[in-house]
């Protein structure tokens, strides 16, 4: 068998791949050697070394060959000077790869387990890019899709399998098979072809052949063979692929989102909202699911049947949010509705309802008072993490609830727009957003994480309507959440303005979307350039693809919102790499752990405080123990040495703050074997606090980016909270107050200090402009605002921006404003 | 005339002068590359400098495969195996001399510079060292073709390489990680030229 050498500029690169590679062969693989970096930090290459691992590779292959995997660059050339450096005789079985390195590496891995000589591996290498470049079709630098056809004729027995694995016939599948199929070689041939798509047939020995046929989940594969043990073969491909290719459906990676495709909001009707911050329609109530009592129960078994088919119901709804929230919105979304989908599945809350229906209970009763047994149990237990799995208890148990009792689910409520207590994430992920024109929601603020879900998918969201949204159900409403104007049963004449005005929205933002990817240039020529605000790998790409140049916030603290253990350094890394690799090649700013206020994550715990917003909060919480900062800083770091990114530090509220978290870095930069944060990486702070804005000068000496949060510096302005609506007209982020704050940070950061804004004031395309005005150059807002942004200031001169800000910082208050800000567009 | 006391400042004075301009080649090697050239260098240099006090060796051709070797294991990128070659083959036709002219320093200059090529396929105006190099080998022959000692020629062959390492700036880059920048990479002076001008800068200061 040939043996195999990895070259890399990285050890960690290496030894990553060949383990990624050694998943893929049998336990009698080849070898596979490694010659990778100067040490286990520092990245080069080492003809010595690569030498060394020729001479191991060789001497394991008894003779076979070696074939080399390079990454680029000095990989080459030191392969290269390595073959000048070994016995020539070594040197002549030792073939140098062009194969990109992972995609070769497995290809090649899976040939040599199978025996396969040299050249064979070699050309196998060669062809690791067949199954992306067939997959990504006309992407450029695609490749055509060289798909092996092997139809030839001859005796081939055949059998039919379905393809059951849910990431279908992904790379580990596929190396089963292909091992599978090894065993008969070389005296009986198989081949596959999909009869699903009508691909193939290509050599089951081939990897990368296998890899082009594209088989999904639910798609059937025939496998043909011809030869002697063409039957014995024939039936283990069928037994292997019962298991789903060795490979039986599991839980989501609660990573996946990293590899999920992006989301395609325009493929699928109901899934991008509008987009336009306003609607009109008849109201949508959230129905209450009422007390199952006074129910006369029927015979065990017909209670039985009713619960069987409620469950099963439930659980088919909770599979189609699952694959479209996986669709659209990345696996760590799905594995919410994923983890309901399993406490269905549990025998013991089953069996439990089994038993109280056996004693004579109607089914709807015995499902309450065992969801509520079991809902008490998880939260008598002592580890946070299981108490939390009360409230998925009660959640799974309210949606059989109302299947049992026909109330409609929330997702499928009908037209219109939907008014709702609060919108909570599984809820904004999952509401039709064709169906579903708008959100009110009673109670909670802009900013919860249902809330920025919804906005990111482009559905308005009016929030903290409290009373006044008490309605029947289907009573026009129109709103609109730019202007924070509700109409209840709006006259006719309201009614036609309202619908003009959201004609003329969409015409706007039809035009926005088609010009989005062009950079903004004011009317006089001044950049300025428009991020989008950021809270999972799917937002990111969204909002890379409504033409955001960059983000401008990325909160981590959503991020990993559903998560109730801290991420390790490695998940992180990932994450935070696939965000990066979204906005590619502009910058994202991404803001370290913001807890305590109302931004709670179950693996940070913050003591329960009588002001939250005045307390622990944003850096604060880590001061006494630093050690998931730490954590996170070390990602960022990591993250940093391939990717343009910043590190933002929350709620800096002093000097010692700014130079602590500065110490916290270089800490972090030191257990990776820096001796300094890499230098790309660029190092703010949030300017949320007051005293920060009046000292920025001593405070921003020396950073690369200051990022405004206008949200916490308007509350802090003004004292008033910002999710309390009963304190909403005091908190009004366009108060003249804040915007001489603005104006101050804005003149007063120290030269070469990029200051950004990335509140909800630079979601909004009528403020935007006023913002420039003040100063900022750089915003960052929600993704859907993206476009009208862009659009609105290539239409405008700096000039008159200066003027319209002029006029808003002496206005009277807020209210004030506002009416500039209107007759600045008018006119 | 130089003997092994003066390759042996060659190189001491190489590592010297590429320490005090690390933090240039970095910084050219950023605007065009991975920022690690000067860093790579120093490492290398340090390494190559620190040789003579750790052995003795028996001939300037065996210091200098050992000074060629130690750059292939300590600097990391490109520059390892180019500049490695580059020394292993400047040895080759030194190997029985003590003490080096004009002549055979020529014949092995030609060798280096010609391991350069072969190893990094680079052709004149792929804004590469091979862009100093051709120059300063081209400089160096013509001058010990008409008579003038190893100093004299090495100083036109310093003169000619800093020339030719002016010259890469307009260049788009062919080759290497600067050439994934395509036009973007002019504008721009090359590192490994820069860094291949030093080395001749510091033998014309020492092999004489």
């Amino acid at each position: 068998m040939i043996g195999l050498v990895v070259v890399s500029h990285s050890r960690a690169l290496a030894e990553a791949a060949v383990a990624l590679a050694a998943e893929m062969s049998p336990d009698d693989g080849p070898a596979l050697e490694v010659a990778a970096g100067l040490d286990e930090q520092t990245t080069g290459t080492d003809a010595v070394a690569i030498a060394e691992a020729l001479g191991r590779a060789d001497d394991a292959s008894g003779g076979a060959g070696v074939l080399v995997l390079v990454d680029l660059g000095s990989a080459v050339l030191s392969a290269e000077m390595a073959l000048e450096m070994v016995d020539p005789d070594v040197a002549a079985r030792v073939v140098i790869s062009p194969a990109p390195l992972v995609e070769g590496l497995i290809a090649a891995t899976v040939a040599a387990g199978t025996g396969a000589d040299l050249p064979t591996c070699a050309t196998e290498a060669g062809r690791g890019l067949d199954a992306k470049a067939s997959h990504l079709g006309d992407a450029p630098g695609a490749t055509a899709p060289p798909t092996e056809e092997v139809d030839e004729p001859g005796d081939w027995d055949a059998v039919e399998v379905s393809v059951t694995g849910e990431h279908g016939l992904h790379a580990r599948p596929a190396s089963r098979l292909v091992s599978t199929a090894a065993t008969a070689a070389p005296d009986t041939r198989v081949r596959v072809r999909n009869v699903t798509t009508g691909t193939g047939p290509v050599d089951a020995l081939s990897l990368s052949g296998v890899a082009t046929l594209g088989a999904r989940q639910g798609h059937v594969l025939r496998v043909e063979a011809s030869g002697e043990r063409a039957e014995e073969v024939l039936g283990q491909i069928e037994r292997l692929a019962a298991t789903a290719f060795g490979d039986e459906p599991g839980p989501a990676q609660p990573l996946a989102d990293a590899a999920a495709p992006a989301p395609s909001v325009s493929e699928e009707p109901g899934v991008a909202g509008s987009g336009l911050e306003a609607a009109m329609g008849p109201a949508v109530l959230d129905q209450t699911v009422p007390e199952p009592d006074d129910l006369v129960a029927g015979t065990e078994q017909e209670e039985q049947d009713r619960l069987d088919r409620a469950v099963g119901q439930a659980l088919e709804a909770l599979d189609q949010l699952c694959a479209r929230a996986r669709r659209h919105l990345g696996d760590g979304q799905a594995e919410v509705f994923e983890a309901h989908a399993a406490l269905l599945r549990d025998p013991e809350l089953l069996g439990d309802v089994g038993r109280r229906i056996s004693a004579g209970e109607a089914a709807p009763l015995a499902w309450q008072q065992a969801v509520h047994e079991i809902a008490a149990r998880f939260e008598a237990l002592p580890d946070a993490y299981l108490q939390e799995r009360a409230q998925d208890v009660r959640s799974v148990g309210e949606r059989v609830m109302r299947v049992l009792l026909e109330v409609a689910e929330p997702e499928a409520l009908g037209e219109g727009v939907l008014v709702v207590d609060e919108l909570d994430p599984a809820l904004a992920i999952s509401l039709d957003a064709g169906a579903i024109q708008g959100v009110v929601t009673r109670h909670g603020g802009a900013l919860g994480h249902g809330v920025l879900i919804a906005r990111a998918r482009g559905v308005p969201v009016l929030t903290g309507a409290g009373a006044r949204a008490d309605v029947e159900a289907g009573t026009l409403i129109a709103f609109d959440a730019r202007a924070g104007r509700l109409e209840i049963d709006p006259a006719p004449e309201v009614q036609t303005a309202f619908s003009q005005m959201l004609e003329r929205r969409a015409a706007e933002r039809q035009q926005a979307l088609a010009d989005t990817h062009l950079p903004v240039v004011t009317r006089d020529g001044v950049r300025v350039t428009v991020k989008a605000n950021v809270s999972s790998v799917a937002v990111a790409r969204l909002g890379a693809g409504l033409g955001a140049e960059g983000s401008g916030l990325v909160r981590t603290e959503a991020v990993f919102a559903q998560w109730h253990r801290a991420p390790t350094v490695d998940q992180q890394v990932e994450v935070y790499s696939a965000i990066a690799d979204a906005f590619d090649p502009h910058a994202v700013t991404i803001r370290t752990w913001d807890v305590g206020g109302d931004k709670p994550l179950d693996f940070i715990p913050i003591e329960e405080e009588a002001n939250p917003f005045l307390g622990v909060r944003g850096i604060r919480a880590f001061r006494q123990d630093p050690a998931l900062l730490l954590d996170q800083l070390e990602a960022l770091c990591r993250v940093a040495r391939s990717h343009r990114i910043n590190v933002l530090f929350p709620m800096v509220t002093s000097l010692d703050d700014v130079d602590w978290a500065r110490a916290r870095l270089q800490e972090a930069a030191r257990r990776i074997g820096l001796s300094a944060p890499p230098h790309q990486l660029g190092v703010g702070i949030m300017v949320e606090v007051p005293a920060v804005a009046v000292r920025l000068a001593r405070l921003a000496q020396g950073l690369d980016v200051i990022s405004i949060g206008s949200n916490d510096l308007s509350q802090y302005t003004l004292a008033a909270e910002r999710g309390n609506p009963n304190v909403a007209t005091w908190s009004d982020g366009l108060d003249p107050s804040v915007l001489q704050l603005i104006r101050l940070i804005c003149d007063r950061a120290p030269e070469g200090v990029v200051v950004s804004l990335c509140g909800e004031l630079a979601s909004d395309p009528e403020v935007a402009g006023l913002l420039v005005g003040l100063g900022v150059r750089e915003l960052s807002a929600s993704p859907s605002a993206v476009p009208t942004i862009k659009a609105r200031l290539r239409a405008v001169s700096l000039r008159e921006l200066q003027d319209l800000a002029a006029s808003a910082v002496t206005a009277r208050d807020a209210a004030a404003v506002r009416d500039l800000l209107t007759l600045h567009i008018q006119g | 005339m130089a003997d092994l006391t003066a390759f042996q400042s060659w190189i001491a004075a190489c590592s010297e002068s590429i320490t005090t301009h690390a933090d240039d080649l970095t910084e050219l090697d950023r605007a065009i590359g991975d920022a690690d050239h000067g860093s790579n260098m120093r490492r290398g240099l340090s390494a190559c400098a620190a040789l003579a006090d750790q052995e003795d060796f028996s001939s300037i051709d065996a210091y200098l495969k050992k000074v060629g070797m130690t750059l292939v294991s300590t600097v990391g990128g490109a520059s390892g195996p180019l500049y490695g070659t580059f020394f292993l083959r400047l040895a080759g036709p030194l190997a029985a001399s003590e003490d080096v002219g004009s002549r055979e320093f020529g014949q092995a200059l030609r060798a280096g510079v010609e391991g350069i090529v072969a190893r990094g396929k680079a052709e004149a105006g792929d804004k590469t060292m091979y862009d100093a190099f051709s120059p300063a080998l081209e400089a160096f022959e013509s001058a010990a073709g008409s008579g003038a000692g190893l100093a004299e020629a090495l100083q036109a062959a310093a003169d000619a390489a800093a020339q030719g390492r002016d010259a890469t700036e307009p260049m788009v880059a062919r080759k290497g990680r600067a050439s994934y920048l395509g036009e973007r990479s002019a504008g721009h002076q090359d590192p490994g030229a820069t860094s291949a001008t030093l080395l001749i800068e510091a033998a014309a200061k020492t092999l004489a």
